[in-house]
């Protein structure tokens, strides 16, 4: 068993090297989890209520664009597709589900939204069958070699798409008016209606946002796994929780930095702590630690 | 919300209720049967029930047992050891059955043990691995190996057939990769085998880019990953695609037709330890799959198979001994001696079997048959 010093092997390139591509791993993981927990974040950062059935959503943006992209054969045609399709759901869950209890504690939208999340993963094993599909003829699976480093297609691929439409995510809230009257709605509702912005208008919106990018992160996880299950939205319904919360709640950009770090973290605890805590309660080990030294999180605005 | 949560609840529960059917109890003899049908296993309980369901109906085709036709009571227990108490009480209790298969993982199934024995009904664990379950007492069998003797096997076939000494573990964190692990590790040093690291992972894992990382700089000469085939699906693939062209070697979980979809070219090579010989000469064998698959509309895998073996097994046991009767029939059940789709199976005092190991290998996108282990000391199952 390797039990050497981590730091006198740190000498050698090959272990320099192993450093680098766990570190690239976990950024590779960590843009995974940013773009389904940031839909997350929105939705608590403006109705305040854990969106637990958002993994649910992302298990059918897989669904829908692997079974887009087999009927077509083209990703780049279904991604988009699925996104939108995703997005109205979203905004049905919104309209159907929460918007009749928001008057309610909030544990009552939680519950509510845990029982949907659990049909919903029913639902895809009714409809999909029990065991997962698979593309025909997996798209972005060529391998691209930097430094010995094999990186496959799809993994830079995510996370380019993934900075690249959080980016246009950021752009857009501090530049476009709606991006102003979402911040604004957010901050304070009722201001905010008093100025004339339709805060119905804002959780459609947010819904949709959120719902399409949590689609967009079940495709690449699809594409990465060459699988999808209905139980695929297992793992990002928690954990996607534990990253708004050390984000700091509702807050977009400490939700990206959370989703970074956590990846990171988890690409090097299942390599050299794996065999004392996997790798959820690496997740949430570190979680804990965090709330203990800051309770609101690692970058709370309130 | 109220209203349209208690739909959500109907809806599920018709769901769910559509799919056990109806059971008409004219003049049947009972066998219960619990499975993951929803859940993470739901796949593997499709399987498994789908086995139990074609051997059900060809006894029943060849005229039943002793004039009565077999029922098959199918419960879900979503691979979770607190459904399989009540629904092993529910068999006994309320569906009154003779015998009871479990088509399901190791907890349900060490659950359910003890209540059987208690009530000494015959139960027999199709592909459950946990030592443990056979302990539950003298009305508990199981027509599988355990975990460690395929574990065992494992390391014989990379230390002895293939010759390779140099060996990382991936293992599975349950109780079916560690035991796996277990008896790998046990049965190493007799061949040979240094096994360099081992790294774990969880069964909801698929991203396994930093122990692939890790593996590559490891340089092992070959691999001994244990895993269902949705988690060695995507770690195959993903192995492979980091450059990583040593042997991998695997289990019964990888056996199914999906591992190879999943895969894909990945696959190519890949041998696993498993009891269902695709190339089989055995009618038995051979009739099974053909049949599986004429019935399930999908092709056939190991816990398919070992389903279908349990059932057959305790349907001769109920012929043989001629009666209802649950002492006769677990009587009978330690007297089998029965050829079936996964061998020949005789049990021990403790109610395990021994089968030879069937090595089969990944080529042109279907399992093959690789080799046999066939090594009576090597694959001796524990008799108390």
């Amino acid at each position: 068993m390797d039990r050497r010093c981590p730091l006198i092997e740190l000498a050698t390139r090959e272990t320099a090297l192993l450093y680098l591509e766990l570190f690239i791993q976990g950024l590779i993981y960590g843009s995974m989890y940013a773009i389904i927990a940031v839909g997350l974040t929105l939705v608590y950062g403006l109705l305040r209520i854990l969106h637990v059935a958002h993994a649910g959503l992302f298990a059918l943006g897989g669904y829908l664009g692997l079974l887009l992209t087999n009927a077509t054969g083209s990703l780049i045609l279904a991604t988009p597709v699925a996104a939108a399709a995703v997005g109205f759901v979203g905004m049905i869950i919104y309209r159907l589900c929460y918007q009749p209890i928001l008057d309610r504690p909030p544990y009552v939208p939680l519950i509510a939204s845990i029982g949907l999340f659990i049909a919903m993963e029913e639902i895809y094993r009714l409809i999909f069958g029990p065991y997962g599909l698979t593309y025909v003829n997996p798209p972005l699976q060529s391998q691209i070699t930097i430094l010995d480093i094999h990186l496959r297609t799809a993994e830079v691929t995510m996370v380019v798409v993934s900075f690249l439409l959080l980016g246009v995510l950021s752009y857009l809230s501090q530049k476009t008016r709606i991006g102003v009257a979402w911040r604004a709605t957010v901050d304070d509702p009722e201001m905010a209606a008093s100025y004339g912005v339709d805060a119905v208008k804002v959780r459609y919106l947010n819904f949709f946002i959120g719902s399409g990018l949590a689609a967009v992160g079940g495709i690449f996880v699809s594409l990465l796994s060459n699988l999808v299950e209905p139980t695929m939205g297992g793992v990002p319904s928690y954990k996607a929780l534990a990253i708004i919360v050390l984000g700091g709640l509702g807050n977009v950009t400490g939700t990206l930095i959370a989703s970074l770090v956590l990846g990171v973290i988890e690409a090097f605890g299942t390599i050299y702590v794996g065999d004392l805590l996997d790798r959820d309660a690496i997740a949430f080990a570190f979680l804990i630690f965090v709330l203990m030294l800051r309770p609101t999180g690692l970058f709370s605005e309130r | 919300m109220k209203k349209s949560l208690s739909v959500l609840v109907l809806v599920t529960l018709v769901a769910i209720a559509g799919l056990w059917g109806p059971a008409n109890a004219a003049d049947t003899v009972k066998i219960g049967f619990h499975a993951p049908l929803t859940g993470f296993a739901a796949s593997d309980g499709k399987s498994s029930s789908e086995g139990a369901k074609l051997a059900v109906a060809q006894i029943n085709d060849a005229g039943g047992i002793s004039g009565k036709m077999l029922e098959l009571i199918i419960y879900d227990d979503q691979a979770k050891p607190a459904q399989a108490i009540p629904i092993a009480n529910k068999l006994i209790g309320q569906d009154k059955v003779v015998v009871a298969v479990s088509g399901s993982y190791s907890g349900p199934t060490r659950s359910a043990a003890g209540v059987f024995q208690e009530a000494k009904i015959p139960y027999v664990s199709a592909y459950a691995i946990h030592p443990d379950i056979t302990r539950a007492g003298d009305y508990v069998f199981r027509t599988s190996f355990l975990g460690d003797i395929q574990g065992r096997a494992g390391a014989k076939l990379i230390g002895e057939n293939l010759g390779k000494k140099k060996v990382v573990m991936i293992t599975l964190q349950n109780d079916f990769g560690k035991s796996l692990a277990a008896g790998f590790k046990e049965s190493a040093g007799r061949y040979g085998i240094e096994i360099i690291n081992e790294y774990e992972y969880s069964m909801k894992d698929r991203q396994f880019g930093s122990i692939v990382a890790k593996v590559k700089a490891d340089q092992p000469e070959a691999l001994y990953a244990s895993g269902y085939y949705f988690t060695a699906g995507p770690l195959v693939s993903q192995l492979r695609a980091a450059g990583i062209d040593v042997p991998i070697i695997g289990q019964e979980g990888y056996d199914s037709q999906k591992f190879i979809e999943i895969a894909g070219e990945s696959a190519e090579g890949v041998i696993i330890t498993t009891s269902l010989d695709r190339d089989s000469d055995v009618p038995e064998t051979k009739e099974f799959i053909r049949e599986f698959e004429k019935r399930a509309g999908f092709k056939t895998d190991m816990v398919a198979a070992s389903s279908h073996t349990a059932v057959k097994v305790v349907a001769e046991a109920m012929k043989k001994a001629g009666t209802t009767d649950s002492k006769a029939i677990r009587d009978a059940i330690a007297q089998t001696n029965l050829k079936v789709s996964t061998g020949t199976i005789q049990f021990n005092k403790l109610g395990e079997c021994m089968k030879a190991v069937q090595v089969q290998v990944v080529r042109n996108g279907n399992w093959h048959r690789h080799s046999v282990i066939d090594d009576p000391e090597l694959l001796a199952p524990p008799s108390e």
